[in-house]
């Protein structure tokens, strides 16, 4: 069974299942840079997931559906931030409310045109965004398998982890951002504009969640499901709590946790354990993930605290 | 300050009434835009619920587990941790209180066998949200991730119990075996059937209101919630408080679901998650988080649930349209700018109006004693 075919099959899978999650990673490191925890990328990703299937299959451009899944996901983002910054309210609130609204919203939507209420796969044509064979690296054994040949989002997504950091951390409007997430009052007192910065950083993250759920729908399927981001949001809002809103090791707690998808699918379709214990592995992950990572931080604090104790003596 | 206080109550109330009628507004619109009968469908979402006692009956016994998980979230809310996990204790302490149920089978009589169900509910709800509420107090692990995992996984292990350890084969979808006859909650009221669990109901309300607003407890839980910083300052137990909180919320979901199940089915069959804890917490901000409120709220958001039922088997509206009013209310409620310029003014006005009064009173005085002199 472990012959390289399946190594490199359960790499690809890696990448593959790892590509939305590290697209809602980032949207979270910009908001958690901007001091805000957006935990409305789930509805977001949703949100562009059907609005990617419908745009494509009324026009009958994959682009054009891209473009309106990414259009989708920003409508919601500042729907958020509109409640959130201008009208007060509490953004965990906020953001719960949204997922509520979208998670039956995005079913109505498909009803009303459709006639379906579970998969656009009949209704709608199905539309792909391309995938890539990169040249050279493709006839390298095992890597070109594992490497090329995926779809483009997926090239997008490992760019973009390049492209956050280099716009938190060498731009003006990052150092901005995250100045503002340092202290909001610090940063208002050399005028700069708390409420616009945040405006931005939900404007950004509303892009890069319409490109998970443009991968969601038009990627990884090619189609819509209801609820088919199912807590991938909220497995990136992890991956950047992990990484303490760094955009690179964000990106690879994303891909610990696609590989945890990666390995749950790969056992189930060897189909000797119950598969509901195997479905719950990524939820599982993360939690541990999570609580591994606090208490690792916890000792760190611990240790600093001692040295420095043992310094004033 | 007393006036004050009066204000904020009287434009809190406004406010509610206003966002829920700004949303059945736009759930009204919908429904004209996107049907094909209007008027005919308009009147079966105002008045379908109200149009036979079996159907009034059917409100009643919605709003139990809405007020169940309502009093539920009034605790997270209280000490401020949004631990979610009652969403999947709801689900899962319905299918562990009917596995325990058909073990059991016919062997007790009802008088022990439903306290004791209902007991294993609790217990369930207090296990399963100690988990996020831990890891958050020890490991500051994100409550609200925690708990959303939590409930993804929950859904599965439901399954996972349903399918494994007590599947009825002879039936053909996926259900369990017929729940006992002795365990099953009998229906009061006549005509209108609704679940003994009401009964329930309306003693946990009341419980939780005297908790909140009688008790030490009640209140170490509010400053907590409202003034962490104070409460410390105070010397109050924070992370005994905290998780007691957290486990008396989950142990309130646990047994909504065990009475759901034992009052409204005859077997387990639910195989995704109920949603029962979503709307729960818009209980709870809707009722601003007062327990003797949630009953009311729990009635109005079931009142509207019933009415989209009404229309999605009478018409061409799904039933889903009333999870986006759902989130609209809980946004409007949620925003504190929303109508705050009308309570700053209200607020502003009768601070004058007393402070002009007291002006009044000064110049009386000193007018008396002038003249007092002169005399």
């Amino acid at each position: 069974m472990f012959t390289i075919e399946w190594f490199a099959n359960f790499g690809f899978s890696v990448l593959r299942l790892s590509t939305p999650l590290i697209f809602a990673g980032l949207a979270a490191v910009i908001s958690k840079k901007a001091g805000m925890m957006n935990m409305a990328l789930e509805g977001m990703m949703l949100a562009a997931a059907l609005g990617g299937v419908v745009f494509a299959g009324m026009t009958g451009n994959v682009w054009v559906g891209l473009a309106g899944a990414i259009v989708l996901s920003v409508l919601v983002s500042l729907i958020i931030a509109f409640a959130n910054l201008t009208g007060q309210t509490d953004l965990y609130l906020t953001c719960i409310a949204v997922n509520l609204a979208t998670s039956g919203g995005t079913v109505f939507v498909m009803y009303l045109l459709t006639g379906e209420k579970s998969t656009t796969s009949a209704a709608i044509k199905a539309y792909t965004l391309p995938s890539v064979v990169i040249p050279l690296i493709k006839d390298i054994p095992l890597i070109g398998k594992i490497v090329s040949g995926h779809n483009i989002l997926t090239y997008v997504s490992f760019i973009s982890i390049f492209l956050v950091w280099l716009f938190l951390y060498r731009t003006r409007l990052g150092l901005r951002l995250r100045a503002v997430g340092e202290n909001p009052k610090a940063a208002s007192s050399v005028g700069i504009s708390v409420t616009k910065i945040g405006y931005i950083s939900f404007f950004m993250s509303g892009i890069l969640c319409g490109f998970g759920g443009a991968f969601m729908s038009m990627g990884w399927v090619s189609f819509f499901m209801k609820n088919m981001v199912n807590g991938r949001g909220y497995i990136g809002l992890s991956a950047s709590n992990i990484a303490n809103g760094n955009p690179i090791g964000s990106a690879i707690a994303s891909v610990f946790f696609g590989f945890c998808d990666a390995t749950a699918t790969t056992l189930k379709s060897q189909g000797s354990f119950p598969s509901e214990f195997l479905e719950m592995i990524p939820y599982a992950s993360t939690i541990i993930a999570l609580v591994v990572i606090s208490c690792l931080r916890m000792m760190k604090l611990k240790k600093i605290q001692e040295g420095k104790e043992s310094a004033a003596k | 300050m007393n006036k004050t206080r009066k204000i904020e109550i009287t434009v809190e109330l406004i406010r509610i009434i206003a966002a829920v009628a700004i949303a059945y507004a736009i759930a009204l619109l919908t429904l004209v835009v996107f049907s094909d009968e209007p008027v005919y469908i308009i009147q079966q979402f105002i008045l379908g619920p109200f149009s036979s006692m079996r159907r009034l009956g059917s409100v009643i016994n919605l709003a139990i587990p809405f007020t169940f998980t309502g009093l539920c979230f009034c605790f997270m809310y209280a000490v401020n941790k949004f631990n979610l996990a009652g969403e999947g204790t709801f689900m899962v302490s319905g299918c562990l209180t009917a596995l325990v149920a058909i073990k059991i089978g016919d062997t007790l009589p009802p008088a022990v066998m439903i306290p004791l169900l209902i007991c294993v509910g609790a217990l369930v709800g207090v296990i399963l949200n100690a988990i996020p509420a831990l890891l958050d107090i020890k490991f500051n692990a994100n409550i609200v991730v925690v708990s959303l995992m939590l409930n993804s996984m929950l859904v599965f292990f439901a399954i996972w119990i349903l399918k494994y350890k007590m599947r009825d084969p002879s039936i053909g979808s996926l259900g369990s075996y017929l729940l006992p006859e002795n365990a099953l909650l009998p229906s009061i009221l006549g005509k209108m059937r609704i679940q003994a669990g009401l009964i329930v109901a309306v003693i946990a309300v009341i419980l939780v209101a005297i908790l909140f607003y009688k008790t030490i407890f009640g209140y170490k839980m509010r400053v907590v919630g409202n003034n962490p910083l104070f409460a410390k300052a105070c010397g109050i137990n924070m992370v005994g408080t905290i998780v007691a909180a957290q486990l008396i919320g989950g142990a309130l979901a646990g047994i909504g679901g065990s009475c759901e199940i034992l009052g409204n089915y005859d077997r387990y069959k639910w195989v995704a998650s109920t949603q029962h804890g979503f709307d729960g917490l818009m209980v709870a901000v809707l009722a601003r988080r007062n327990p003797a409120l949630v009953p009311v709220a729990a009635f109005l958001l079931a009142y509207i649930r019933i009415g989209a039922d009404v229309v999605n088997s009478k018409g061409d509206i799904p039933v889903e349209f009333i999870t986006v009013i759902q989130g609209i209310v809980i946004l409007l409620v949620a925003a504190e700018e929303f109508m705050g310029k009308f309570k700053k003014n209200m607020i502003y006005k009768a601070a004058e109006e007393s402070l002009a009064e007291d002006k009044k009173e000064e110049v009386k005085e000193i007018l008396e004693e002038s003249d007092g002199k002169e005399k």
